[in-house]
Formats: structure tokens, sequence, C-alpha cells
């Protein structure tokens, strides 16, 4: 493999970490850090030429009533073609729940209106061997958030039954109308 | 951003299945290992099955330990393992599952080159277009493998179904920027 890519220390002078350059595996394709309220978030032409994905937010969301859920889709699918369940600890108990049949893929733990201001739930979700063609995709995401007071744990997988390499990701609030401002969501790329 | 993020092996699984995927010879100069693990059984029958974990040869049942918390459909469990020989991990796709759908699972094995006992994260999921329970899982798991440093890696079918074509397992190391 060629160098790609060269790392200065801006204190002690330009380091050039030759062996952190030919053993590149985890790159950073494209983040949203949002600086206004918005309804979607989409990651488009996701490059082809790694193994996994990887997504890691902070999110927050508007619904008001209770925390919130992110919804994931991909390359534009909206149909009845996922499935998802999720493992959850609240603090006294573990609880699980599942959909077939679903519109789209499930992250839980996203805090909202109804939490403090500041307080943003965190994940990060895998998508195995996302551009394999004879495979239907699962994301497994490990989140949560916590509100001193009530918050949540979770572990969590979504279906996309379709062989078709992963392009697009569409992220929208499961509950609420809108992402809150200075939610960031990251999409990873990891070599095989 | 991970500098030291580095694939140190990949396997995939070819046509007609095979019966595990073996990492031998793990170098040592790195400070944790992560496997990331797409995988389905090769069971003619109606099953899903656990995926063993095996290290360094070694089926000393004193040398794996694992607590698990469990959750299917609607229901939660936690449970533990002290005699097993392996890790056990829950979950691994098969022919009752949903047809292309391989479970997603990723072992995390910090100060695998330690001889000091090396615990070990795991976060498993088998997704299934199906609210049956066992038919679908969710499973975090500790284990402590109580012996010396890690020097191979076999996973395999727990009761031997095999793993099915496009199967996959890829070995990272990560090495401490200091």
């Amino acid at each position: 493999m060629s160098i790609t890519r060269l790392t200065t220390n801006g204190l002690t002078g330009t380091k050039y970490d030759i062996a952190s350059a030919d053993n590149y595996y985890m790159e950073p394709i494209a983040t949203t850090l949002l600086a206004s309220t918005t309804a979607t978030i989409t990651f488009s032409n996701i490059p082809q030429g790694y193994k996994h994905l990887q997504i890691r937010w902070i999110a927050r969301s508007d619904r008001t009533v209770s925390p919130d859920y992110l919804k994931l889709n991909f390359n534009g699918d909206t149909g009845a073609n996922y499935s998802w369940h999720y493992l959850i600890g609240a603090g006294s108990s573990a609880l699980a729940s599942s959909s077939v049949s679903a519109s789209f893929a499930i992250n839980r733990a996203v805090a909202g209106a109804a939490q403090a201001a500041s307080v943003f739930g965190t994940g990060i979700a895998d998508i195995l061997d996302y551009s394999n063609v004879y495979k239907y995709k699962t994301a497994r995401t490990l989140g949560g958030y916590d509100n001193n007071g009530d918050g949540e744990i979770s572990l969590q997988s979504g279906l996309w039954m379709n062989t078709a390499a992963v392009t697009t990701i569409t992220i929208t609030p499961g509950a609420g109308t809108l992402i809150s401002a200075n939610s960031r969501f990251s999409l990873y790329g990891i070599r095989g | 951003m991970a500098f030291t993020y580095s694939k140190l092996a990949e396997t995939t699984v070819g046509s007609g299945g095979t019966t595990s995927i073996a990492f031998n010879n793990i170098p040592q100069n790195y400070t944790d290992l992560v496997i990331k693990f797409s995988g389905r059984n090769s069971s003619g029958t109606l099953y899903v099955d656990d995926l063993k974990v095996a290290i360094n040869s070694n089926a000393n049942t004193a040398s794996y330990t694992q607590r698990n918390l469990y959750g299917s459909a609607s229901t939660t469990a936690s449970s533990s393992n002290t005699n097993l020989g392996t890790f056990a991990v829950f979950g691994l796709n098969g022919t009752s599952t949903t047809a292309n759908t391989f479970s997603n699972t990723e072992i995390y094995i910090p100060n695998y080159a330690s001889s000091n006992a090396k615990s070990i994260s795991v976060d498993a999921a088998v997704e299934n277009n199906s609210g049956t329970i066992n038919l679908s899982s969710l499973a975090l798991i500790a284990g402590l493998f109580n012996v010396t440093a890690i020097s191979q890696i076999v996973l395999s079918s727990y009761n031997n179904y095999g793993f099915a074509q496009y199967s996959t397992a890829t070995l990272y190391g990560i090495r401490v920027e200091l």
C-alpha cells in the first residue's frame, strides 16, 4: 500500500508516522455536525472500498415526552424490509423488544427534550460487509445516555433485507421531528 | 483517530463452507485485538447455534469464565459459565433464520499479549425477521481467559455445524501510541 497520509505534531515538530500511513485501516468518510436543527442526516455516495462501516454519533432530538430513538434506512428504502431488536438497561431492570417487517432499523438511546439541556445520547453502529451482495445487512449498535436520574444503555440490531451494497444511509428522529443542533454523526470506513 | 488500527488477518468462507476459522501466530506487538465476525452456520436443520471462541488450543475448563446478558424477542436473561473450556457467544444465524442473514459480532481483547489473565468483552447480534424467542438474540458478554498470552484464536460453530459461505472474520490489532 502506498503512503496516503502523514501526521504532524504541532508542538514538537513534524512527525512522519510511516507505519501509521501504511496501516491506515480506519478512515473518516464524512462527518455532519449540526449548526441548527435538521430533520434528516444523509450519508450518500458511500465509497465501496472498505470492508466494514462504522457510524459514531452524539444526538438529541425534539421529542418532548420521553427519550427518542433514531431510524436508520439504507439506499432510500422505506418499505417493510427491516427488522430490529433491542436489549436495554434503564437502571433497575433489563428490557428487550423487537419488530419485524418494519420500515426502518432502530437505534435507541437518543436524549430528547424531556432530558436536561445539553444531554445527548451517544452510539456506535457497526455495519459489517456492507458491500457484500450475497448478504442482507445487519447493523449492531451500542448506545446510551444518562440524565442524572434517568437514562439507558442499549444494544440493538437492525436488519435490512436486501443484498444490495449500502451506498446511502439516512438517519431520522424516531418519534421526534428534528435532530437537535450540536448533534454530530460521523461515518468511518474500516478496511479489510 | 485510530492510527494504529491495523488488519492482521481476514477470512472469507468459500463455497462449501468450513468447519472453523483460525487465526494462528498472532503477532505480539499490539496492545489490543478486535475481531469483527459476520457469520452463519451451515446446519441443514433448524438451528441457531453459538459461536465458539477457543484460545491457544486450550480446552481446560478452568481457563475460561464468562458472564452473559442476553435478550431475545421480549425476554432478557443473565447467566454465567465456568466450565465450558471455551468461550460461547450467543448467536450464530442458521437455517431457521431469515435467508442471507449473518450474525454481527465484535470481540475485544485488551492486553492480549500479557501474561496476566485476559478480560474479554463481546457484543453480538443475531438478526432475524421474526419475533420468536431464541431465533434472534442480542448478547453482551464479559469473559476471563485465565492463562498466558494469546497467540491463537479459533472460531467455530459450538455444535460443529460449520460456517456457511460468505461468513467473514477480520482480526485487527490496536497499538497504543506512546
